[in-house]
């Protein structure tokens, strides 16, 4: 390009990017979050919810520094709690009187830094205690089936005449609408929506429509909430009013099938999966090497999954490169443009090839013959390698936290999530039992006397 | 998911007709011998991550090792055998084999070394209407790890990663 500066060798490089490296270094210095302000300072939130969707959305506004007070079930809790993988996973106690039941890691990530309440608010005897609470709050996130909390009268027609600043978030499945009782898990919206038919491979490959193994509808749609949630609150500097936002989980799956919908309706197309490949590009895709890097491991994720690796080299340079590293003069001959080595049968040839090429050798070979080449390779990596990423490490994006509470933990998801220079996300907690903060909520902030607090937790409504 | 045996032996002029019905937790990886409900055949089955591998092959004169745990007759009906009965069917225990019983693993060091908290059985918590102390001091409330991490530090392998 024209004007541009480029490094003439690794040292040139070195000293171009020092200044902005050290610039930015300084600017973020991880670990050090503690020492600043918090962007959300002064918002207190109300959560009504549970699983991860709408707990996500609430601890969006807790990593920021909002104060987040989530309000559970007494004695139980969360349903989340009562999750963890393969049922193995727990940190005792749940409630403290539940001493050999504990919450599994299930629960973590999307309740970071909550203050933990409990209170049976359905009940008539507890709702003027609830209304208290939106008296002093900024808003509520809940996730009930539509209505119910209309039903209770806490829902926004009732709370924005109590707080009309009162920013009200319904999350759940379907929303208003000819299936507005539908109840929703991240599973149903993956299937319900378009996303889970167009991820896994082609039929032919002899794939199945796929499900993500991680919930990624119920992350990424308490994140679209957090979203909608700042935009609220902006508008309501502005105003001086709140909001009622209502977000239909199964629609966050359709935001995510890219072009699917325009292209049926221009062409009457019904998108296809393409899994580890590109309907776009090509080459751009992830291929199976014949040799793990870890042969001799025990767990499977190293001893057999440890020969993936996700290549780039779509553009016309880098195919021609990618063609001359793997000896293959004709392929490059036959598929010279991207538009030609796009077309499906054209990629099936390409990576048949590659994997062809890579039958004898190492993920971490391939990737580094690729690299070396100018080419965009990465071995597909681990959760254990992202541990030991020295990358991840410097930006502070997995880092370990002495929780007051359940000691040494790793974590990754708070710090993952865009860095702020002036303000940024922490993690000061991971979580506490139900109920932990009974007594600072409803003595300390609502004025209750102890006695009457004793009174409540004797009763369960609390 | 859940595989079945359907016996077609000819019992008295007449096929025994009797589905079998092995139920995951005892065949989901299982070689061995089981019997027919109804007729008393015994089978002999191998079965791979709850797929039927081998069999279900007729072994006269053998003894079982294991009892389906129901068993019908859908084309008589739906006449059944519920779990339990002797000699035919397997008492339903509600419980999966013993080494899906594991004992709950208290972990108390991370991967790298340094203590984890919140296993149980916990101490007696003094708060109020569930109200939790949020400090679990290590060497006040769990001594004996605290003496292991003691011992660790001065061992001088704490690593930080």
């Amino acid at each position: 390009m024209a004007g541009e500066i480029r490094p003439k060798s690794k040292e040139e490089l070195e000293e171009m990017k020092a200044p902005y490296e050290e610039y930015c270094r300084k600017a973020f210095d991880p670990g050090n979050e503690c020492s600043k302000p918090v962007s959300l300072n002064g918002i207190r939130w109300l959560s009504c919810t549970m699983y991860i969707f709408t707990p996500h959305s609430a601890g969006n506004l807790a990593e920021l520094g909002a104060e987040v007070i989530k309000i559970e079930i007494p004695r139980m809790g969360d349903a989340m709690r009562h999750t963890s993988p393969f049922n193995e996973a727990y940190l005792y106690p749940l409630h403290d009187t539940r001493p050999m039941t504990g919450t599994g890691f299930g629960f973590m990530n999307a309740n970071f830094n909550k203050y933990y309440l409990s209170m049976d608010y359905h009940i008539p005897e507890m709702r003027d205690v609830f209304y208290n609470l939106v008296r002093q709050s900024d808003g509520l996130t809940e996730l009930y089936r539509p209505g119910t909390f209309d039903r209770w009268k806490m829902s926004y027609r009732t709370l924005q005449e109590i707080n009309p600043r009162f920013i009200y978030v319904w999350g759940g499945g379907f929303g208003y609408g000819p299936k507005v009782f539908g109840g929703s898990y991240d599973i149903l919206a993956q299937a319900h929506a378009g996303f889970a038919s167009i991820t896994g491979m082609h039929d032919f490959m002899g794939g199945h429509c796929t499900k993500s193994s991680n919930w990624v509808m119920d992350w990424g749609s308490g994140t679209l909430i957090a979203y909608g949630v700042l935009a609220a609150l902006h508008w309501r500097r502005k105003t001086g009013l709140g909001t009622m936002i209502e977000f239909s989980q199964v629609q966050t799956s359709t935001r995510f099938t890219e072009y699917a919908v325009p292209l049926y309706g221009r062409f009457g197309i019904v998108r296809q999966r393409w899994g580890n490949w590109d309907t776009q590009l090509c080459v751009h895709g992830m291929i199976l090497c014949g040799k793990s890097d870890f042969p001799d491991a025990e767990n499977p994720q190293d001893k057999h999954d440890a020969r993936y690796v996700m290549v780039s080299a779509f553009q016309d340079a880098d195919f021609k490169e990618l063609c001359s590293v793997i000896r293959s003069k004709e392929l490059y001959e036959k598929y010279r443009v991207c538009k030609d080595r796009v077309e499906a049968m054209a990629q099936v040839d390409i990576y048949t090839a590659l994997e062809k090429w890579a039958a004898d050798k190492s993920r971490s070979a391939v990737a580094k013959v690729l690299t070396d080449a100018g080419i965009l390779a990465s071995p597909v990596m681990n959760d254990r390698e992202v541990y030991e990423s020295e990358h991840y490490r410097q930006r502070g994006t997995v880092r370990w936290l002495d929780d007051p509470l359940f000691g040494d933990v790793l974590l990754q998801a708070g710090y993952s999530a865009g860095m702020l220079s002036k303000t940024p996300r922490r993690v000061n907690w991971i979580w506490r039992p139900v109920g932990a903060d009974n007594l600072t909520i409803y003595r300390d902030l609502l004025g209750y006397p102890t006695s009457k607090i004793e009174e409540w937790y004797a009763k369960a409504w609390i | 998911m859940c595989d079945i045996i359907w016996c077609k032996k000819p019992v008295g002029g007449k096929t025994c007709n009797t589905v079998n019905y092995l139920d995951p937790y005892c065949f989901w990886n299982w070689e061995g011998k089981v019997n027919c409900a109804e007729c008393g055949t015994v089978y002999y089955i191998h079965m791979i991550q709850g797929f039927m591998y081998k069999g279900p092959e007729e072994k006269p004169g053998e003894k079982p090792d294991l009892s389906p745990l129901y068993a019908d007759k859908p084309l008589e009906g739906y006449r059944a055998y519920l779990p339990g009965i002797s000699g035919r069917t397997r008492p339903y225990q509600c419980l999966p084999r013993h080494i899906y019983l594991g004992k709950a693993d208290m972990v108390k060091f991370s991967i790298r070394g340094r203590p984890t908290r919140g296993w149980r059985p916990q101490p007696p918590s003094a708060g109020i209407a569930g109200q939790f102390p949020y400090k679990w001091d290590i060497q006040a409330l769990s001594p004996e790890v605290y003496e292991e991490y003691k011992k660790k530090l001065l061992s001088g392998k704490l690593k930080d990663w």
